[in-house]
C-alpha cells in the first residue's frame, strides 16, 4: 500500500477537522461547568458575555492569548514549553479512533480500545516534565503527585477497558456499541461502571481527584508556573479529556449512540451519542461541586486496595461468565451484590461511627443553666461584671 | 564511573504567605521529606500593623474602631471584650436592654463566624460549594447588622457605658426571619460536608492534639473543648447577661479536625438558641448609661477576658487617669491557637497542613494586630 | 456513601431554584435605613449657609485624621441673617482614609455632619477621593431631600430659630424647621 498525495491531503484535512471539533466540544465544556457549578451554588454563572454567557469561554481564551507567557528565569525552557504539547497531543490523538457514530470516526481501527490505552497513558509524560521544568517546588509536588496518580489509575482504568472488550468480544468501539444494542452495559456490569467512571476522574484529575492540581495545597500543581497560551494549551487538554471521559463512558456503558428502539438516522445518533457524553461530564461536574478532595496517600489506598482488586475482579466474573454462558443477570447480581457489599461497608466502618460520635457530642455538651432573672424593672441594679 | 550520591535531602517548602490556602498571610517553613512534614517553623508579622501601640495614641473612643479590625471576622466580640475592660476600671454599670443587645449581636456573630470557619474549612480540604451556601447565610446576618449598627464589618456599634443607639423597631422579627434561614444553610451545609466519605477521610485523626498538650499550648475556644477540656468563659466566668441564658457547651473528645470543625456546627445551633432566648428575654430601658462624652477611667489596670469564636480572648488595660491607655495589651487567641499548630502538624503531610490549619480557624489581623 | 449520596440531592437542589446573587451593576441591593456611607455637610436653609463652624471637633476625633477644616468670621452674622460668628471655609475628607465610623458625628455639636448613604464613589481621577466643601455640601443637600433629615438641636443650631429665640420680634413662623424631637433614621426613605 502506498501513500499517496491524496492521503496526505485527506489526513490533514481529517486532522484539522478533528482538533477543531475536539476544542469546540473542550470550550463548550468550559462554559457548561462554570454555568452549571454556578447553578449548583445558588449563583447564575457566566452570564456577561454574549447570551447565558455562551461567549465566555471565547473571552477567556483571547485574554489568555493577550497574557504575556512568562517562564521562570532557572526553567528548563525547552522542557517548560515542549511539555504543554505532550500533554496536548495524545490527548487529541486518542480522538483519533473515537467513533461518533458507526461510520462517522476518522480512523475505524479494529484495536481502537488498544489505541486509547497506548495513547492516553503518554499525557504522563508531559504532566511530569511540566512540573519538573519549571523549577518550583510547588509543581515539583505536583509533577510527582501526578506522576503516581496517573500511573495507578491507568491500571483499573484499563482493566475495566479490557472487562468491556471481554463483554463484547471485539476490541473495536463500534463493535462494543453493536453489542450494547438491546441492554447497555452499564446494567449488565454496574460496579464496572462506577469504576470506570471513579478511574476516569482520577485520570483526568477532576475532585475529588484534582491531587496533583489542588489549587489550596500546591496551588495548581505543575501548572503554577505557566501562563497565558501554554497554560491554555493544558486547559484545553484537561476539558477535552473530561470530554474524553463522558464519550468513553457513553460508549462503553451508555450504549454510544445506539438505543434499544431501533436503528437512528446517522445525525440523531451523533447528537444522541453527545447528549449521552454530555450527561457524563455533567455527572463528573456535580461530582466536582459536592465532595471534597482526597489526600495523596488516601488517593493511592484507594486506587490500590479498592479499584485494581475490584476491577480484576470484574475483569474475572465476567470472563467466567462468558465461559461458563450463564445468563447475563448473573453478572448484575454479582455486580450490584459488589456494589451493595462496598456501600455497606463503607457505612459500617466509616459513616455509622461518625455519625455516633456527632450524636455523642450532641447529646454529652455541658448543659449551662440559666440563673432566674430579678429585678427586672430595675436595669440599672441588674448587675456589674460577674468575674473578678 | 562514580557511585551515585545517596545522600537524602528534606524540602524546605515555603507554604505562604501569598499562598491561597494560609487564611491571608500566614507563612509555614515546611520541611518535608518526600510530602511528610519533619518540620513546620510559622513566621508571622505580615499584617501587623501595631495596633495595641497605636491604642495609646488614641482616645477610648476611637479605640473601638481599632479593635473592630483585629478579628475581622467576629467585630463585635471584639469590641464588646475592650468596652468591657473601659466600663470595668470606670465602675460603670450598663442598662440591662443593652447587655441583652450586646449579647445577642455577640452571639449572632459568633454564627456568622463560624458559618465562614464552615465554608472556608470545605474549600480548605477542597469542596468548592459550602463556602457559597454558608457566605449566602452569612449575608443574612450581616444585613441585620447593617440594619442595626450601620455597618456590615466594621460597626463601632458597642461604646463605652452601652451601645451607640437602640434596635430598630423590626429588629426581633427580623432576627426570627433570618434565623430560621441560618439554621436551614447551618443544616445545608452539615448535611453537604460533615459526614461525606472524602470529608471524614481527610479530618478524622489528621491533627490530632490531646487535653494536656493542648492545655500546655495555650488553646482555648472551640479547638480546646475538641480536645475534651470543657473550658468556656461564658460557663466558667460568665459576662454581661450569659449568666440568665441557657446553653450547651459541646465538647468533643478526640481532639482530630473533624472535632473542632464539628465543634462549631453544634455551637451555630446553642447560639441561634442563645439568639431566640435573648429576643425572649429583651427588656425595655435605656441602652446607654449617661457618662461624659470623652472617657476618662481613674489610675489602675484591669483584665478582662471573653469568649470569642475563636477562643479566649483577653485585654489588659492600664489606665493612667488619662483620655488614652497608659497599655493595652491583646491575648489574641488566633495568635495563642496557633502556637498549637506545631505538635499537630508534625508528621503529617503537606495537604493535611491546610486541613490544619483551617481547622484551627486563625484570622491574620488579629495574630498580627 | 449515602451521606455523598445526599450531598449530590443537596447541591442538585438548588440548580432548580433561583440564584440568590444580585447582578450588580444593573440590580443594586438598597441598602439599611441606617447604613453608614460616607459623612458629608449639611446645609441650613434658614440663613443659607453650612451648618458646620469649623470647630475642628471632627477633625480632632476622627481616628484616622481624614478630614481637614478651617474657618473665618461669617460674613452672614455680621448682616444679621445668621447666629454663627464662624463659619467654614475650607473643608476637606480624604475617602481613602476614612473608615465610617461615625465618630465625627456623634461628636459634632452643630448637627453640621451626617453619615450619609453615599457609596460607590470609585473614579479614575489621581486625586479622586478627596472631597472638598462644595462636594460635600451637595451631597449633604442630597442627603437632606432624600431622607428628611432633621436637626436634632434645632434652638441652638438652625439660624432662624436662634435667632428667633433671641428677638422673638422676627417671628421665625414660616421657618420649616421641624420639631425638637431628636430624629429617627427609621423615618428615612
Amino acid at each position: 500500500m502506498s501513500v499517496t498525495l491524496l492521503d496526505i491531503v485527506w489526513a490533514a484535512v481529517g486532522a484539522v477537522a478533528l482538533v477543531t471539533a475536539v476544542s469546540i466540544l473542550g470550550v463548550s465544556l468550559v462554559w457548561l461547568e462554570r454555568k452549571f457549578l454556578g447553578r449548583l451554588q445558588g449563583r447564575p454563572g457566566p452570564n456577561r458575555v454574549g447570551p447565558f454567557g455562551l461567549l465566555q469561554p471565547v473571552a477567556d481564551g483571547i485574554k489568555l492569548l493577550w497574557k504575556e507567557d512568562v517562564s521562570p528565569g532557572p526553567s528548563a525552557k525547552v522542557l517548560f514549553y515542549v511539555a504543554p504539547l505532550l500533554v496536548f497531543v495524545p490527548s487529541f490523538v486518542v480522538w483519533l479512533t473515537i467513533p461518533f457514530t458507526r461510520d462517522l470516526a476518522l480512523r475505524n481501527l479494529d484495536t481502537s480500545v488498544f489505541f486509547f490505552v497506548a495513547f492516553s497513558t503518554l499525557s504522563i509524560v508531559g504532566v511530569l516534565l511540566a512540573g519538573w521544568s519549571a523549577a518550583s517546588k510547588y509543581s515539583v509536588l505536583g509533577g510527582f503527585r501526578a506522576a503516581a496518580q496517573l500511573v495507578s489509575y491507568e491500571i483499573p482504568l484499563i482493566v475495566i477497558a479490557i472487562t468491556m472488550v471481554a463483554l463484547a468480544g471485539s476490541m473495536s468501539f463500534v463493535d462494543i456499541v453493536e453489542a450494547q444494542r438491546t441492554v447497555p452495559y452499564i446494567a449488565l456490569v454496574p460496579l464496572a461502571a462506577v469504576l470506570f467512571f471513579i478511574a476516569g476522574l482520577a485520570e483526568i484529575g477532576r475532585t475529588p481527584f484534582d491531587i496533583y492540581l489542588a489549587e489550596s495545597e500546591v496551588v495548581g500543581g505543575p501548572l503554577v508556573e505557566y501562563s497565558g497560551a501554554h497554560w491554555a494549551v493544558f486547559y484545553l487538554a484537561e476539558y477535552g479529556n473530561t470530554f474524553l471521559v463522558g464519550a468513553l463512558t457513553a460508549l462503553l456503558f451508555l450504549g454510544g449512540w445506539s438505543w434499544p428502539f431501533g436503528t437512528l438516522p446517522a445525525p440523531a445518533a451523533v447528537a444522541l451519542f453527545l447528549t449521552k457524553s454530555y450527561f457524563v461530564t455533567v455527572l463528573i461536574f456535580w461530582v466536582r461541586g459536592t465532595y471534597p478532595r482526597l489526600r495523596i496517600d488516601q488517593m493511592m489506598s484507594l486506587g490500590w486496595k479498592i479499584l485494581i482488586p475490584l476491577s480484576f475482579v470484574t475483569l474475572v466474573t465476567v470472563v467466567v461468565q462468558r465461559f461458563y454462558g450463564w445468563p447475563s443477570w448473573t453478572l448484575t447480581l454479582m455486580s450490584l451484590a459488589t456494589l451493595a457489599l462496598a456501600a455497606w461497608l463503607q457505612t459500617r466502618l466509616q459513616g455509622a461511627p461518625a455519625r455516633a460520635l456527632a450524636e455523642k457530642y450532641r447529646r454529652d455538651a455541658v448543659v449551662v443553666q440559666a440563673k432566674p432573672r430579678l429585678h427586672r424593672e430595675a436595669p440599672a441594679a441588674a448587675k456589674v461584671e460577674a468575674s473578678s | 564511573m562514580t557511585t551515585t550520591d545517596q545522600r537524602q535531602v528534606d524540602m524546605m517548602l515555603n507554604l505562604g504567605p501569598q499562598h491561597p490556602a494560609t487564611h491571608g498571610v500566614f507563612r509555614m517553613l515546611l520541611t518535608l521529606d518526600g510530602e511528610r512534614i519533619v518540620d513546620m517553623e510559622p513566621h508571622i508579622g505580615y499584617l501587623h500593623r501595631g495596633s495595641e501601640k497605636l491604642c495609646e495614641n488614641e482616645s477610648y473612643g476611637q479605640i473601638v474602631t481599632l479593635f473592630d479590625r483585629m478579628d475581622y471576622i467576629a467585630n463585635l466580640n471584639n469590641e464588646l471584650v475592650f468596652v468591657r475592660a473601659v466600663e470595668r476600671l470606670m465602675g460603670l454599670e450598663v442598662p440591662e436592654r443593652a447587655q441583652f443587645i450586646r449579647v445577642l449581636l455577640c452571639e449572632l456573630n459568633r454564627v456568622a463566624s463560624h458559618l465562614l470557619f464552615l465554608g472556608t474549612y470545605g474549600l480548605d480540604v477542597g469542596a468548592m460549594t459550602p463556602v457559597m451556601y454558608t457566605f449566602r447565610e452569612r449575608e443574612r446576618i450581616q444585613n441585620i447588622f447593617e440594619s442595626v449598627t450601620g455597618a456590615r464589618l466594621m460597626h463601632n456599634y458597642i461604646r463605652i457605658g452601652g451601645i451607640k443607639e437602640d434596635v430598630p423597631s423590626d429588629f426581633t422579627a427580623r432576627v426570627r426571619a433570618a434565623l430560621e434561614f441560618v439554621k436551614r444553610g447551618v443544616d445545608e451545609t452539615d448535611r453537604l460536608l460533615s459526614f461525606n466519605e472524602v470529608f471524614l477521610l481527610r479530618t478524622k485523626g489528621v491533627g490530632v492534639i490531646d487535653a494536656k498538650t493542648a492545655v500546655s499550648c495555650g488553646l482555648t475556644g472551640p479547638n480546646l473543648r475538641a480536645s475534651g477540656v470543657p473550658y468556656d468563659v461564658r460557663k466558667d466566668n460568665p459576662y454581661e447577661v450569659y449568666p440568665y441564658l441557657t446553653f450547651k457547651v459541646p465538647v468533643g473528645e478526640r481532639g482530630d479536625c473533624w472535632d473542632r470543625y464539628y465543634m462549631r456546627v453544634l455551637e451555630c445551633h446553642e447560639s441561634i438558641s442563645m439568639i431566640e432566648q435573648c429576643l425572649d428575654l429583651l427588656p425595655d430601658g435605656p441602652t446607654m448609661t449617661q457618662t461624659r462624652r470623652i472617657a476618662r477611667p481613674p489610675k489602675g489596670e484591669v483584665y478582662v477576658h471573653a469568649e470569642n469564636p475563636r477562643g479566649d480572648i483577653g485585654v489588659f488595660l492600664v489606665s493612667d487617669g488619662s483620655d488614652k491607655p497608659y497599655r493595652l495589651k491583646v491575648r489574641p487567641p488566633s495568635f495563642c491557637n496557633l502556637v498549637a499548630l506545631r505538635p499537630m502538624l508534625l508528621n503529617s503531610y503537606v495537604a493535611d497542613s491546610i486541613a490544619i490549619l483551617g481547622s484551627i480557624d486563625i484570622v491574620l489581623g488579629e495574630v498580627d494586630r | 456513601m449515602i451521606a455523598g449520596l445526599k450531598g449530590f440531592l443537596t447541591t442538585i437542589r438548588w440548580v432548580f431554584k433561583r440564584p440568590v446573587t444580585a447582578n450588580y451593576p444593573e440590580e443594586h441591593l438598597p441598602v439599611q435605613p441606617r447604613y453608614m456611607g460616607f459623612p458629608a455637610l449639611l446645609w441650613d436653609t434658614t440663613a443659607d449657609e453650612p451648618f458646620c463652624t469649623g470647630c475642628m471637633v471632627c477633625v480632632r476625633e476622627c481616628p484616622t485624621q481624614c478630614m481637614s477644616a478651617r474657618m473665618h468670621d461669617n460674613p452672614n452674622f455680621a448682616a444679621g441673617t445668621s447666629h454663627r460668628r464662624k463659619i467654614i471655609e475650607h473643608f476637606e475628607i480624604n475617602y481613602n482614609r476614612c473608615i465610617l465610623c461615625g465618630i465625627c458625628v456623634d461628636v459634632c455639636a452643630f448637627d453640621a455632619i451626617e453619615m450619609t448613604h453615599e457609596h460607590e464613589l470609585a473614579s479614575y481621577a489621581r486625586n479622586g477621593a478627596r472631597a472638598d466643601l462644595p462636594i460635600l455640601l451637595s451631597q449633604g443637600r442630597r442627603w437632606m431631600e432624600r431622607s428628611g433629615w432633621r436637626p436634632r438641636n434645632p434652638e441652638k443650631n438652625v439660624a432662624g430659630v436662634a435667632l428667633a429665640k433671641r428677638a422673638p420680634a422676627t417671628a421665625a413662623t414660616k421657618l420649616d424647621t421641624g420639631s425638637g424631637k431628636a430624629p429617627s433614621r427609621e423615618d428615612d426613605a
